[in-house]
C-alpha cells in the first residue's frame, strides 16, 4: 500500500506515519532525509528516540533515494520522512547553488515511482507549505513547486492520503487499514 | 460559482482542467470573457477590486485563488494589506459560491457544497 501523510510542520505527521508503518508489517525501512547540522541534531535525536524499539533499518538518503533501496524488491514497509528534506537536499548543493528544478522533479519522481514499485508498503511524509503568502525567493519558490508537484503525484498513486492536524488524522483519500 | 483555493503547487489548475475547462477558457484577468479566473491573489496585488470588477468576478463560473494567509503575518504594511484583501475577497466569494473546494496534494477537499450546480 502506498500512503501519503501530510500536514503542517510539527502537526504529528511523523508519529502518525510511524504508527501506520508499524501496523503494516514487521520488516521496516526508514528513509532518513535530514542533513545533520547543529540545529537539526535535536530533531534527528527526537525522531530516533521515536523510532527506537520499532526495528527500523535506517538508510540515510540525502538528496536522493539510496540505490540499494531502488534496486531491491521485497515485502518491507518503507517510511520516507520527509519529502521536503529530500527535495531540499536534491535541489541545493552544499554551496547553496540550485540545480534545475525540472530535472530534480523528474529524477525524484522516477526514484519515488521505483521505490513504490519495489516494496510492498511505502509511506511518504510531506510537510505542507506554500499557503503563507510570503513573497518567496526564486529558490524557495522552486523548492515549494518541486515539493508540491511531487506530493500531487504521490497522492495520485497513493491508496490512502491522510492530513494530520494536532496529531488527529483526517483521511482525504481511501480508507486507513 | 465554484471557488477553488489551495497552496502553491497544490494542483488547483490541474483540478480546474479536470472539470473540462481547457486553457483557452482560463484567464488571469478579470475583464476577460473566459469563464475561469485563475490567480485572484495576483489581481489583488495593487489594491481592492472596483465594484465593476467584483461584479465580473461574481459572474465567473470558477475563481481560483492561491491561499496566502496560513503563516506568520508579515511586518511589511503592503504585504499585510494584500493578504487581508485576498482573505476578505475569498470570504466574500465563498459566501456567494455554490461550492468551495480546497486542494491538498492534488486532492479536492470540499469545504462547501450546495444542491445547485456550479
Amino acid at each position: 500500500m502506498i500512503a501519503l501523510v501530510t500536514g503542517g510542520s510539527n502537526s504529528g505527521k511523523s508519529a502518525f506515519a510511524e504508527d501506520l508503518a508499524c501496523s503494516l508489517g514487521p520488516q521496516r525501512t526508514y528513509v532518513a532525509t535530514m542533513a545533520p547540522s547543529a540545529q537539526a541534531q535535536a530533531r534527528i535525536e527526537r525522531h530516533r528516540r521515536h523510532r527506537a524499539g520499532k526495528s527500523f533499518t535506517t538508510y540515510e538518503c540525502l538528496g536522493g533515494i539510496a540505490p540499494q533501496l531502488l534496486d531491491s524488491t521485497n515485502d518491507d514497509v518503507v517510511l520516507l520522512d520527509d519529502l521536503g528534506n529530500l527535495v531540499a537536499n536534491a535541489l541545493f548543493n552544499v554551496h547553496g547553488n540550485m540545480e534545475d528544478p525540472t530535472r530534480v522533479t523528474h529524477r525524484l519522481d522516477t526514484e519515488l515511482l521505483q521505490l513504490c514499485g519495489g516494496h510492498r508498503h511505502v509511506v511518504v511524509v510531506y510537510d505542507q507549505a506554500g499557503s503563507d503568502g510570503i513573497d518567496a525567493s526564486d529558490q524557495t519558490l522552486a523548492w515549494l513547486t518541486t515539493c508540491g508537484t511531487l506530493a500531487c503525484r504521490m497522492a495520485a498513486r497513493a491508496k490512502v492520503v491522510v492530513e494530520v492536524t494536532c496529531g488527529v488524522p483526517c483521511v482525504l483519500k481511501g480508507v486507513l487499514p | 460559482m465554484l471557488l477553488v483555493i489551495g497552496g502553491i503547487a497544490s494542483g488547483k489548475r490541474t483540478y480546474v482542467r479536470s472539470l473540462g475547462y481547457d486553457d483557452d477558457r482560463i484567464s488571469q484577468t478579470v475583464d476577460s470573457p473566459a469563464p475561469v479566473l485563475l490567480g485572484l491573489e495576483e489581481i489583488l496585488r495593487d489594491g481592492p477590486l472596483s465594484s465593476q470588477d467584483l461584479a465580473r468576478l461574481r459572474a465567473k463560473e470558477v475563481v481560483v485563488c492561491c491561499e496566502v494567509g496560513m503563516g506568520v503575518v508579515p511586518m511589511d504594511r503592503e504585504q499585510r494589506a494584500w493578504r487581508e484583501r485576498v482573505g476578505r475577497t475569498c470570504a466574500l466569494l465563498a459566501n456567494d459560491a455554490s461550492q468551495v473546494v480546497r486542494l491538498v496534494c492534488g486532492i479536492p477537499v470540499t469545504l462547501k457544497t450546495s444542491e445547485v450546480g456550479i
